[in-house]
């Protein structure tokens, strides 16, 4: 550890939203020079408000922030990037049409009218060798991954002389060998005597494996500070959390059953009309969890709109229950014991202007229990809508509040009170724990095996490899639209996998 | 030492707005469009609480102002209703004043054909063809909409045009065409419509209809639907809701509700009882505007639009006295509806926003 005068020092900030909620409460942190200090916290632990007042977006309430020893105050992100903090937003904030070198020069003081790219260029390729950034910078940024896009903004960032570096969940995005480069790429950071502060929710090994000290948060205050060494992954969980993290799931005994679904052969063009789901064959049984691991991006969310009956396939049919679907609507699919839970919630798997109950009712209003010659029994909805806010511990004040006024993960324990009480046969579960905290995830995981275990067959989609392995009876990597192979649980090792979602395996491999 | 000033008030994003905040804000801005008015008032030299005082007094006095009040508070209450229906939905309907021409022209064609008829017969079929013509309008542009991806708004407007161009072609020189020059036929006895409590009979109808129009939308099945895809597309696609069925059966209830008003306009006021010169249905037509403000305003609540265009019946009607009986130039009653509409749209800024006071360091 290195004995500097901290370089960035937070001294009592204090965050108060309206309704009263106290996002941070009296939050002290002290960043040194070339430290990677990672600051963990559930969801509305208050990161984000955190990492927003460090970056000027937000004023804090109370408390003060110092730079070198001088205190700032920033009101807007200029005046924080040009005392030397740079953002990396998890939410990318890049022109997707323009190229890598043009993303990293807009907005920079030195960019004047006439733009001098080569020099620009050859500053920037001395960065990317120093830190060891491998990336095309003649490429556009629709064509990167989102692990590269994550290094354009990195560099974006330096390019301006960011001194202080703020990560929002810098790991998520990363296919498991990026990681590494990362990792490597943010301690060569620190020799340059460049802070790194990612905010983490997820994936505590890997940044674990780099960062120097930690900063835990929990509901707006730091309830532990410590360094590196004296940590472990379980005691860091439990003071996220404030309770004992249980990381292991009971899988249940399930006997496989009969064959539900079957996908024979299919093909479907993305939003852009680009063949992305280049002909997949799977079946899934009763009881049975398949689970398809990828990187976004690579045909799943393709596939699974066109079982949901979203999107139309190109090519292909849907056996369901020995039933050609291949044609039928969402409606009919969802009346036949389909269900799908999407992986954006706010917008798509609920509405945040309607009420709990009327986010329920978006898997009843077309069922004849529910109504009588055209009109809702809103009597009958309210009791089911109540019956199931309890039984999927969704925490609200009441079933009229509306849906925006949710956390993420009482979120989504909404959408699946919604969909899993109707769903029958078979569930498609798109990144069901994308963006949830540890005991959200651990609720969401737990509602999935329950599901295998009512005899359901779930097709799991998922990013999060650790995910997939865990829960899954058959799995099957993608990669640019195919299965890479479909291996049981039994044969699945997490290397081996890793690498086929990479594509290392692709072809033959 | 760096010092950055921090600023005095900040914007922020309102996630919910309960009806009680969306009242307090209609109210607030109706309060800051009379004060800005007072200015006006005075600048001209007149006393804006007398002046006030003049345009309420008359438009509310029964033999005076109130039926043409009502009569037309009620036919803006018609397009106001017209366009919430298909807003629940998320479309914007700018096509009230199309379909209130198509309406007129299919209660016309009714009237005209079948004079003699017993008015219970012949006013209720009037009525159901304006309906049915507004709707066959409206079910054209939510055609183009749902199944073509045509732009709602650019649709309706165009319509308008054309709609108004029909009229014009029926009753200048067109079979339709009265002794006097430029205007319709006057319509026939049995057409007229009867007059309860200083107002015609369908000023009651609108709101009959947009009592219906409350139920429909807040517990039926089909209101549910309309107003899942009013809040979010991609959500209706989700759970199995059509999204062009439910763009059709919108944009022709609205145009439904525009057209019934074509009868409403000119059977329902002695003034007319027929169609007048292409300015003067023109200047009627512009008043169908009012009913994206209203209904924007009431923050798509059928009900809560009953008062409020009333109260603009009552404004159009009571401000010609500042011409008239006070003497006042030309074009202030029309300034002070400028004025409110304007204050209107302003404050719909609080419908998403909240501005809040931060304490200076």
């Amino acid at each position: 550890m290195k004995a500097d005068a901290p370089i960035l020092e937070v001294r009592g900030i204090t965050k108060r939203f309206p309704g009263g909620v106290v996002a941070l409460d009296h939050v002290d942190l002290e960043i040194r020079p070339g430290e990677i200090h990672a600051v963990l916290g559930e969801n509305g632990a208050g990161k984000t408000t955190l990492m927003n007042i460090l970056f000027g977006v937000l004023q804090p309430d109370e408390g003060e922030i110092y730079i070198n020893g001088r205190r700032v105050r920033f009101r807007s992100p200029l005046d924080a990037m040009n005392m030397g903090i740079g953002m990396v937003h998890q939410i990318r904030k890049l022109i997707p049409a323009h190229t890598v070198l043009e993303n990293i020069i807009l907005g920079h003081p030195k960019t004047e009218s006439i733009i001098n790219l080569k020099k620009a260029r050859e500053e920037v390729k001395a960065l990317c060798e120093k830190y060891g950034f491998n990336i095309d910078l003649d490429a556009r940024v629709w064509q990167l991954s989102a692990g590269e896009q994550q290094v354009v903004e990195i560099l974006r960032a330096l390019y301006r002389g960011a001194k202080i570096l703020i990560l929002d969940e810098p790991t998520t995005v990363l296919t498991p060998s990026e990681v590494e480069s990362f990792l490597n790429s943010m301690k060569a950071m620190t020799k340059e005597e460049i802070a790194t502060i990612p905010f983490v929710t997820h994936k505590l090994p890997e940044v674990f494996a780099v960062c120097d000290r930690i900063t835990v948060l929990r509901r707006g205050k730091v309830v532990k500070r410590l360094g590196t060494k004296e940590a472990t992954m379980k005691a860091l969980a439990e003071y996220m959390v404030g309770r004992e993290v249980l990381f292991k799931l009971e899988k249940p005994k399930v006997e496989i059953g009969e064959e539900i679904l079957r996908v024979e052969n299919l093909s479907a063009l993305s939003d852009k009309g680009v063949l992305a789901l280049k002909g997949v064959s799977f079946s899934i049984r009763e009881g049975e969890i398949f689970g398809i691991a990828g990187i976004a991006g690579n045909g799943q969310q393709e596939l699974a709109e066109v079982i949901a009956g979203l999107r139309k396939p190109l090519g292909g049919r849907i056996i369901f229950q020995g039933r050609d679907i291949t044609n039928a609507s969402v409606l009919e699919r969802m009346k036949m014991g389909i269900g799908y839970i999407p992986p954006e919630r706010l917008g798509v798997g609920a509405i945040g202007n309607f009420s709990l109950v009327e986010n329920i009712l978006m898997s009843i209003y077309f069922d004849h229990e529910f109504s009588s010659k055209g009109f809702l029994s809103y009597k009958k909805i309210r009791e089911y809508a109540k019956k199931i806010i309890s039984e999927f511990e969704v925490v609200a004040p009441s079933i009229d509040t509306k849906a925006a006024h949710l956390s993420g993960g009482n979120l989504q324990r909404l959408i699946l009170g919604r969909v899993i009480p109707r769903t029958s046969k078979l569930l498609i579960a798109n990144s069901p724990t994308v963006g949830l905290d540890i005991a959200a995830t651990e609720a969401v995981r737990n509602r999935i095996l329950k599901c295998k275990e009512r005899g359901m067959g779930v097709l799991l989609i998922s990013e999060d490899l650790d995910e997939v392995l865990e829960l899954s009876d058959s799995i099957a990597p993608i990669y640019e639209g195919r299965f890479v192979r479909i291996l049981s649980a039994v044969e699945a090792k997490k290397e081996v996998v890793g690498a086929m979602m990479a594509g290392a395996l692709s072809g033959g491999g | 030492m760096v010092y950055l000033q921090l600023p005095k008030l900040k914007r922020e994003r309102l996630i919910v707005l309960t009806g009680k905040e969306a009242v307090l804000i209609s109210i607030s801005s109706l309060i800051v469009a009379f004060i800005i008015f007072s200015g006006f008032l005075m600048l001209e030299g007149a006393t804006p609480t007398e002046a006030y005082g003049h345009i309420f007094t008359f438009a509310f006095d029964p033999k005076l102002g109130l039926s043409t009040t009502l009569h037309r508070g009620f036919f803006i209450l018609f397009s106001t209703l017209a366009f919430i229906v298909p807003m629940s939905a998320g479309l914007w309907n700018i096509g009230m004043e199309g379909q209130f021409y198509l309406g007129t022209i299919g209660a016309f064609a009714v009237a005209y054909s079948l004079p003699n008829l017993d008015p219970a017969l012949l006013i209720p079929l009037m009525i159901t063809s304006g309906a049915l013509f507004g709707a066959g309008y409206g079910a054209l542009a939510g055609f183009l909409r749902g199944k073509l991806n045509v732009n709602e708004v650019v649709a309706t407007l165009m319509l308008n045009n054309i709609a108004f161009w029909l009229v014009y072609l029926l009753t200048v020189g067109g079979p339709w065409a009265g002794i006097a020059e430029s205007t319709s036929r006057p319509l026939p006895a049995s057409a007229r419509a009867p007059i309860i409590w200083n107002t015609t009979f369908t000023s009651f109808l609108a709101i009959g209809i947009a009592i219906l129009l409350y139920i429909f939308l807040k517990y039926s099945s089909l209101g549910y639907q309309i107003r899942v895809l009013g809040n979010s597309s991609v959500a209706a696609k989700h759970i199995g809701i059509s999204a062009p069925k439910i763009t059709i059966l919108v944009m022709s209830i609205g145009g439904a509700i525009a057209g019934a008003a074509g009868y409403h306009m000119w059977a329902g006021d002695p003034a007319f009882y027929m169609i007048p010169r292409p300015e003067a249905y023109k200047a009627i037509g512009d008043l169908t505007y009012w009913g994206i403000l209203i209904g924007l305003v009431c923050l798509l609540n059928s009900l809560a639009a009953i008062p409020f265009t009333v109260f603009i019946g009552s404004i159009l009607v009571g401000s010609t006295v500042l011409v008239r009986r006070l003497r006042l130039p030309f074009g202030l009653d029309v300034l002070f509806l400028g004025v409110i509409s304007l204050t209107f749209v302003a404050f719909q800024f609080f419908h998403n926003y909240r501005i809040r006071r931060i304490r200076r360091e």
